[in-house]
Parts: C-alpha cells; sequence; structure tokens
C-alpha cells in the first residue's frame, strides 16, 4: 500500500512538472506511457470486487424475482375471484367488452347489457333505457361490483284512487327486492362478503334492473296506448311518471312509476294528493270523486285486487311483446289464451274492458252468493273460464230421490222423448259476457207446451239476457219452477194428474176444487227466498190461473206454508196426493 | 406438475398463473443460491433449473391448446331476457297466491278460535265378559 501510494506521489509530482512546463509555455511532447503491469494481488482484488458485485447482483435479483411472484400470486388470486365472477353472471347476462386504453382505474371496459335485441326487430317504438349498459367496476376490495345511481329503478304501479293500499301482505312481496339495491354501502363490510355473496347480490340487483327496465318500457307503452285508442279508456289525469284513467262511473285506476327507494312512504299519501291534482276533461270528474270517498269502504270488498291487475297489465304486454318480436308463427298468437288479436281496441282497451268485467262480476257474484245463502238446498259452482272477460257460475240444486222405483212410470213410457231416469239435478247456468249476464235454466217449461196443455216434458233449457237489477229475481223463478218440474214429476210417478203453470203445481180434487202449491220469490227476503203457499180454489174447472188472483179472495183461500226444504216439500206433496188420492191410478 | 384432469378451461388458465408464480420464485431461488457466499450447490440449482424448464414446457403446452380451442366470441345468439321477465312475473303471480292461501289459512285459524268444535267424548269402555 505504502509503495502504491509513494508511486502515486511520483507520478504526481511529474504531473506537476508538466503542468508547470505548460504554464512556462514551452512547448512539450508526450512520448509515450504505459500501463504499469498489474500486481497478481491487483488482479485477484479486482476479481474479487467484481465477483462481490456480481454476487450482489444475483441477491438483488433473487429477492426481486421473489417479490414479483408474491405480488404475482396476490394479483392472481384477485383476479381470479374477479373473473369467476364475472364468469358466473356471464352465465345469465350478456356481458360486452370494449377495449379502452388502460385508465387508471383498470376497470378494462366490461359491461353487462341489459337491452333486449330481440324486441328490436319491431318499429323503432322502444328507446333503450339509459340503465341497458352497466359498468362492471372493482370495488375497494377488488371484487366485481356494480355501482348504481340510488334512485334509478322505477317500478310499475298499479291502483285503484281512493282505496288505500295498506295491506301487510302486498308489501311483503316488494320488499324483496328492495334489499339489493342496499349494495353500494357495504362497502365497510367487504371482509365477510364471500365471493358467493357478491355474485349473489350484484346477480339480484342485475335483476332488478332488468325488471325496472321492462317496467319501464311498459309504461311507457301504456302512455302511448291511452292516447292512440278511444275505446272506453279515458286519461283523466297526468304528471310526471303517473297517468291516471277513468274507466265507467265512478272508477279511476293510475299507473305510475315509483323509483324504489321512495315506494313504501309515497304510496300512502299518492292517492289522496292526486285527487286535488286532477285536471278534469269534463264536468263530471268532481262528482267521481266525492263519490269514491263515500264509497271507499264499499269499493275495497268489491274491487278486485290491485296486485292481480298489475301482474296482468304486464303479463299482456309481455306476451304483446313476445308475440310481435317472433311475428311469424301465428300460432302462438292463438296459445295466448284464446283471445283475437289485440290490435283492434288495443291492449289498453283490453284491459281496461277486462277490469271492468271482472268489477261487475263481481257484484253479479256478490247477487247470486245473497240467493245462494237464502236458499238452503241451493249450491253455487264457478266455472274457471280462462277469459279474462268471461266468467260464469253455476246454480245447483239436488233433489230427493224418488221413493218409488223406476219401472213404476208407468206414464212416463208413451212419451217418446223422456228419458226412464228422472232429473235428479237442475242446473242453472250463469254467463257473464263483458257486462252482459246471460242465464240458461234447464228443465223450465216450455212455452209452447203450456199453450197447448199437454203434459208433455220438453227438456227445455231457457235463455234469458238480464241486467244486474233483475238477476236474483229471474234467477230464483228459474229454480222455483224447476222444483215445481220435479214435484210435478213426482206426482206423475205417482200417477196423479197434475197441472203445472210457471211456479204453481195444481190439483183437482173430486168436488172440482183445485188446490195449489204455489211459489213465491223474493231475493230481499232474509228469512229466505222462496217460500211456498197453498192455495184451495172452488169451482175453476179447466181454467188455468198464471197469477194468483187477489180480488177474488172470497172463492180462494191462502195458507203460507212457510220456507220448506225439499224433503218438506216432497212429503207436502204426498199428502196433497193422498187427499186426492180418488181420482189417481197406483 | 400435478396430474388432476382440470374441469374448465378457466382454472386450468388459472393453473397457469398459478405455475408462472411459481416459475418466478424459482427463478428467485436461483438467484439466492447462486449468491450463496460459499458458493452454490449444484444439484440443487440443477434440479431447480429442470423443474424451471419443465414448468415453462407446461405452460406453453397448456396455453396453445387453450387458444386452439377458444372459440371466438359470438354475439348473445339465444337471448333470455324475455323468458326472464316472465319467469319475474310468474314470480310475483306465485307471491300472490302464497300471500292469498296465506290468507285463507289465518281465516281458518280465526274460524276454529271463534267456533271451537266440542271436544271428543270418551272412548267407551271395554265390555267386561
Amino acid at each position: 500500500m505504502v509503495e502504491n501510494l509513494q508511486l502515486a506521489h511520483q507520478e504526481l509530482s511529474v504531473i506537476f512538472d508538466l503542468i508547470n512546463t505548460v504554464e512556462a509555455n514551452d512547448s512539450v511532447t508526450v512520448a509515450s506511457m504505459t500501463n504499469p503491469k498489474q500486481l497478481p494481488k491487483e488482479i485477484l482484488s479486482d476479481l474479487a470486487v467484481s465477483t462481490a458485485t456480481k454476487l450482489q447482483c444475483y441477491r438483488h435479483l433473487g429477492k426481486y424475482f421473489k417479490q414479483s411472484a408474491k405480488a404475482l400470486e396476490q394479483q392472481v388470486t384477485r383476479e381470479a375471484k374477479f373473473y369467476g365472477a364475472l364468469i358466473r353472471l356471464q352465465q345469465n347476462w350478456k356481458v360486452k367488452r370494449q377495449r379502452v386504453a388502460a385508465t387508471a382505474s383498470s376497470s378494462e371496459g366490461f359491461t353487462i347489457d341489459l337491452f333486449d335485441s330481440s324486441l328490436h326487430s319491431s318499429a323503432p317504438v322502444y328507446r333503450p333505457s339509459s340503465l341497458s349498459s352497466i359498468c362492471i367496476d372493482h370495488n375497494s376490495a377488488g371484487m366485481l361490483a356494480i355501482n348504481l345511481p340510488p334512485n334509478s329503478c322505477h317500478s310499475l304501479h298499479f291502483g285503484f284512487l281512493g282505496v288505500h293500499s295498506n295491506d301487510i301482505t302486498q308489501k311483503s312481496s316488494r320488499n324483496r327486492t328492495y334489499n339489493s339495491v342496499e349494495l353500494p354501502s357495504k362497502e365497510t363490510e367487504k371482509e365477510s362478503l364471500n365471493e358467493n355473496d357478491c355474485v349473489q347480490e350484484t346477480h339480484s340487483l342485475l335483476r332488478e334492473v332488468h325488471r325496472s327496465i321492462f317496467d319501464e318500457q311498459v309504461f311507457d307503452m301504456v302512455n302511448r296506448e291511452a292516447f292512440n285508442s278511444s275505446l272506453g279508456v279515458n286519461v283523466t289525469g297526468i304528471r310526471e311518471n303517473y297517468l291516471q284513467l277513468g274507466m265507467g262511473p265512478g272508477n279511476s285506476v293510475f299507473v305510475s312509476l315509483v323509483s324504489s327507494k321512495d315506494d313504501e312512504r309515497v304510496e300512502e299519501e299518492r292517492p289522496q294528493n292526486l285527487k286535488y291534482a286532477v285536471f278534469p276533461l269534463d264536468s263530471l270528474d268532481g262528482v267521481k270523486i266525492a263519490e269514491e270517498n263515500s264509497e271507499s269502504f264499499n269499493k275495497k270488498s268489491v274491487l278486485p285486487n290491485f296486485i292481480i291487475y298489475e301482474i296482468y297489465l304486464k303479463q299482456i304486454f309481455h306476451e304483446y311483446v313476445f308475440v310481435r318480436a317472433k311475428d311469424r308463427p301465428t300460432s302462438t298468437a292463438a296459445r295466448v289464451s284464446g283471445q283475437p288479436t289485440k290490435d283492434g281496441p288495443g291492449l289498453l282497451g283490453h284491459f281496461c274492458m277486462s277490469l271492468a268485467h271482472r268489477i261487475f262480476s263481481n257484484k253479479v257474484l256478490t247477487k247470486l252468493e245473497n240467493v245462494v245463502c237464502g236458499v238452503s238446498y241451493l249450491h253455487l259452482i264457478s266455472h274457471p273460464t280462462w277469459h279474462s272477460r268471461i266468467s260464469s257460475w253455476t246454480i245447483f240444486m239436488k233433489v230427493p230421490r224418488s221413493i218409488l222405483p223406476a219401472s213404476s212410470q208407468t206414464q212416463a213410457s208413451d212419451i217418446p222423448k223422456m228419458k226412464n231416469i228422472t232429473k235428479t239435478e237442475f242446473r242453472t247456468k250463469i254467463v257473464v259476457n263483458d257486462d252482459s249476464i246471460k242465464v240458461e235454466a234447464e228443465g223450465a217449461p216450455n212455452v209452447v207446451g203450456l199453450l197447448k196443455g199437454s203434459s208433455e216434458n220438453v227438456y227445455s233449457t231457457n235463455k234469458y239476457d238480464c241486467d244486474l237489477a233483475s238477476l236474483p229475481v229471474i234467477v230464483l223463478q228459474q229454480v222455483a219452477s224447476q222444483v215445481v218440474r220435479w214435484l210435478h214429476e213426482e206426482a206423475l210417478k205417482v200417477g196423479i194428474k197434475a197441472n203445472r203453470d210457471f211456479l204453481c203445481l195444481s190439483f183437482k180434487l173430486e168436488q172440482g176444487e183445485i188446490v195449489s202449491l204455489v211459489a213465491h220469490v223474493d231475493p230481499e227476503d232474509t228469512e229466505g227466498c222462496i217460500s211456498w203457499w197453498l192455495v184451495m180454489e172452488e169451482g175453476y174447472v179447466g181454467e188455468r190461473k198464471l197469477h194468483m188472483d187477489v180480488a177474488n179472495g172470497a172463492s180462494e183461500c191462502k195458507k203460507f206454508l212457510g220456507y220448506l226444504t225439499l224433503d218438506v216439500l216432497y212429503s207436502t206433496l204426498i199428502d196433497l196426493v193422498t187427499l186426492c188420492g180418488g181420482s189417481g191410478t197406483f | 406438475m400435478e396430474a388432476q384432469t382440470q374441469n374448465t378451461s378457466l382454472q386450468r388458465l388459472q393453473n397457469v398463473e398459478k405455475t408462472i408464480v411459481r416459475v418466478l420464485e424459482l427463478a428467485g431461488g436461483v438467484m439466492d443460491e447462486l449468491a450463496n457466499p460459499t458458493g452454490p450447490r449444484k444439484e440443487f440449482i440443477s434440479t431447480h433449473c429442470r423443474d424451471f424448464m419443465q414448468m415453462i414446457k407446461d405452460i406453453q403446452f397448456t396455453l396453445r391448446n387453450e387458444i386452439k380451442s377458444a372459440c371466438e366470441y359470438r354475439p348473445f345468439e339465444k337471448s333470455d331476457y324475455s323468458s326472464r321477465i316472465s319467469n319475474e312475473l310468474c314470480c310475483s303471480k306465485l307471491d300472490y297466491v302464497l300471500s292469498q292461501l296465506d290468507a285463507m289459512k289465518l281465516a281458518i285459524a280465526n274460524y276454529h278460535l271463534h267456533h271451537p268444535s266440542p271436544p271428543l267424548p270418551p272412548p267407551p269402555p271395554p265390555p267386561t265378559v
């Protein structure tokens, strides 16, 4: 070391001399220079230094590789979760990717497309909702997340004005879909959210958005149809996301789009608010609203549950859209519950008519129920018609079986058309078509047969059209005439010749007196709707009366028998038969 | 490499990523070994390098297969979005029917509450013979 320093010192002195000489401006030239030969120790030490440097580099590299491996592993597991979730979503939803430039957020441009392209082959009536395309992001934990603005989901509501929808069951079914909207606020619990939960919540959120897009489309179409068609659809009020329709006397419905967050709070207030906000299109609107106020309690029982109609509205629009998209096979149109094409009155018109029909048939049903409750031997059967504007019921009466075996009906065998089996069941069918009522009763006497005076039993079915007010009376009259016909047949079986009128069965006694069993119907009677009278007349031979002639009270006497059941009636008949037993044959 | 059968291509690709991580770790280990002040151990390095090459070969093999078998990304042909909506409608119908059935159950329970059925008569005593 010291020698090296001395050598360096010598070289430095040479250099100093050189510099002094140059400063003195003497020209100096360097003859030659040779590298000092390296000592072996120096070679070794150089080698050692470079080896140490290389080892350092290797160590550095080793550390670098290991760090990269760890970081890559973390990234791989994180992205595995993301892509795993994305693949699970892709099984159900359309995932699209746009190659955007790598931004700082590194979202990689994935979007979920909720736009139903099969609907767009037809007219450009459907505007794509702003919700149709949803960006997929990473949330703070690196997992898949969807961010939606909080009030972007709407749902379609339908209801009747003036009726509060505070039924618990209806609310609970809506609450179930709202949990997923809370997703953005769950960032604090990211540790406990495992992958499954994440995917499921995203999935239900997507369902919510998809359904909300459909609801918006339905509302759009309802608006369009309401202003285009004019069949029974009357727009009585309009606000943002709200449409009010008047249909018929005193019925007002509304269709609205409500944001999911403030659904429950606003719903209670809405019906009252809007009664005052309605713009009257005709002068009767004020009267309509007043009527609703007083009848709101009655309405609740008569009006069908609004949820049914909400679902029905969505369904018919969905089927219409579905049928329209697959336009070619028209067999699907037939599959839609056999209804004719709805292009005429339009879907909304059809919907309103269905609603009106349902309200009307509820009233019919109430009347029928009252009738059936009033008579103990009647049963009410309802028939599903699978048609939204037709309803049908049957009033069913079973009469007690005859005590006599069938073979003793000697009198019946000479009438060619009569079957050997007696009727034990009588049906009266009531069909309501939109708002027209048709009553078909079997076993009522044929008018022609009556006039001919023969005892022919024709199995005729009488058809009547009637209105709501006279429905109970007509039904009761048909039932009473069926009872009278049964009694008549029983009398014939026993061998007594009896005369049958519409509601009256008469027997002739030996002295020419006529004893009649008469039915009286009264739907308002609280004790029973069909009551029976026994009328005794003298001297009127061969004449048939169609009403009880009260003016001639002197030659008649009437006895009120009461509200008899069929068994009691039958035994009454047998008693009467034994009374006039002399003129009959056994 | 493990001789397991991978079910989905996603799992295979995820395995490839894990293998890459292991490759990096191996490289780091080799470097550390080379930097060993007492000199590298030959067999250690040779086994690691052999593993390294094997893994790289496996990665190449798997990736080549996956790329060959990956189908092109077609736009969503059979969209089930409309049947999804009809499903949602059916769900809401079911909800409603369930609520009606619950109401019926409640009505039955109320009826039994207000019209309690009379207690059953005790069974007759067995006849004594």
